[in-house]
């Protein structure tokens, strides 16, 4: 693999454990994302409230550097396989990110040819390497020549999607300059958990030793 | 097929049922009217999930359905089935056993009862529930129908479950139609374990999930209030 880290930035935070009404409301905020559900009044879909909030923030860090006007949107693929006109939430997310001027345009070119377990639903050990996500995806379809790649996704965990994803572009795109958004980040332990609205950015590493990934923060 | 006098019958978009608007997934398969038998208030109420499955269900499947559901209603989750008989009857009725609440969203028109020995069920559900169809009144069903109302189920829930179902069961439309949607859908764990049936390692490939206790389900459904405020 070409890339042994990537930067990412995201917005919203939730966290899987814990009572408080700040956590239950972060997950009920992740529900709503993964399924594009209308929120509030008058209701707004989930992929173009992160929209709207991004373009409120575009021009302050840490959104500027990763989703200027010249970067290429490449939203990333479910875990498992997917039929024609489907939901594809990260695919909504990039499409709202340019109808509010954010990015140059939506490249949907990367396709999960084989599916692997979903992260959410397995035991640590058992999900999905940065290597498994490489090789079950492929790149297909119309591509221009970007100089940079922002890949968009809704939820960003460990980040093995995003760092395999990362690669295969870079194989494709030795020259592109590729960095990641996420709408949400999980955060695991509770006392790190500093409420929904969190934007931040950090990096994505790849650990040789376990194959597997260490997100910061 | 038995016939409901004397009952009032809304007319509605899947909008105004749901107190949404729908995006455009959702749009391509929504049906443009609703017409629906109930006194209760609408938009519906929320988390709704799915169980459903075969008509001819073994009894052990019908035990699986009427726990799943009396355990979801006891958290608050309203049942939706189709009235059919099997999985579907067993769903409604343990809903109601249970003190829940329950949505029938029918292949015929509201004021037709199919099969005839749902009459009763049909009845109390249009009295203290929901009876949900996309047919319109004088209606003649078709096969397809039943096609269309497991999409449209599937439009209604919030999750679906599938509790047990062979190679051609109806419900399968409403299993990919759900995956289409991008709501969740669980599988019940023996039908994933049965090396004669295709299908759930199919569905599981495009993002369906075993399903071996109902509280699983919980933690995919949204909560009983709208979202007024992501951030603060």
């Amino acid at each position: 693999m070409r890339l042994n880290q990537i930067r990412f930035c995201s917005l919203l935070s939730y966290c899987p454990h814990g009572r408080s009404s700040e956590i239950q409301h972060s997950k009920q905020i992740m529900i709503a994302l993964k399924t594009d559900a209308f929120v509030e009044e008058p209701p707004i879909a989930m992929s173009d409230w992160v929209a709207r909030a991004i373009q409120r923030q575009r021009g302050e860090a840490p959104f500027a550097q990763f989703l200027d006007s010249n970067t290429v949107l490449i939203p990333t693929p479910r875990s498992s396989l997917m039929r024609r006109d489907s939901l594809w939430v990260p695919h909504r997310i990039a499409t709202a990110l340019v109808r509010e001027g954010i990015g140059k345009e939506v490249m949907p070119c990367l396709v999960r040819v084989k599916p692997v377990p979903k992260a959410a639903f397995s035991a640590a050990e058992e999900r999905p390497t940065v290597l498994q996500h490489y090789k079950t995806m492929e790149v297909q379809g119309r591509l221009i020549k970007p100089e940079a790649i922002t890949l968009v996704d809704d939820i960003v965990t460990r980040g093995a999607t995003l760092l395999g994803a990362a690669n295969l572009l870079a194989d494709i795109f030795p020259e592109a300059r590729i960095s990641a958004f996420a709408a949400m980040r999980t955060i695991s332990n509770s006392s790190e958990f500093k409420g929904t609205f969190a934007p931040c950015d950090g990096t994505i590493r790849y650990r040789e030793e376990s194959g597997d990934t260490l997100r910061r923060p | 097929m038995e016939t409901l006098k004397g009952t009032k019958i809304s007319t509605l978009t899947p909008q105004e049922l749901l107190g949404r608007p729908l995006n455009d997934v959702e749009r391509k398969y929504a049906p443009p009217k609703l017409y629906l038998a109930s006194n209760e208030k609408v938009p519906l109420p929320i988390p709704r999930s799915a169980i459903v499955g075969s008509r001819r269900a073994s009894p052990e499947s019908m035990r699986t359905a009427g726990e799943i559901a009396k355990v979801l209603v006891r958290k608050g989750v309203i049942i939706v089935s189709g009235l059919a008989e099997g999985i579907d009857t067993a769903a409604h009725k343990a809903s109601i056993e249970g003190g829940g609440r329950t949505i029938a969203v029918l292949g015929t028109p509201v004021d037709r009862v199919y099969p005839k020995e749902n009459f009763k069920l049909q009845e109390e559900i249009m009295h203290r529930h929901y009876a949900v169809s996309q047919f319109p009144i004088g209606h003649r069903t078709r096969p397809k129908d039943f096609v269309l109302r497991n999409r449209t189920m599937a439009l209604l829930c919030d999750a679906s479950i599938i509790v047990e179902a062979g190679e051609t069961s109806g419900s399968l439309h409403q299993g990919w139609e759900a995956l289409r949607l991008g709501r969740p859908l669980f599988i019940w764990s023996s039908l994933m374990k049965d090396s004669a049936l295709s299908w759930p390692k199919k569905m599981a490939q495009y993002g369906a999930v075993e399903l071996d206790d109902p509280e699983q389900v919980l933690d995919v459904l949204p909560s009983s209030e709208r979202i007024l405020e992501v951030s603060p």
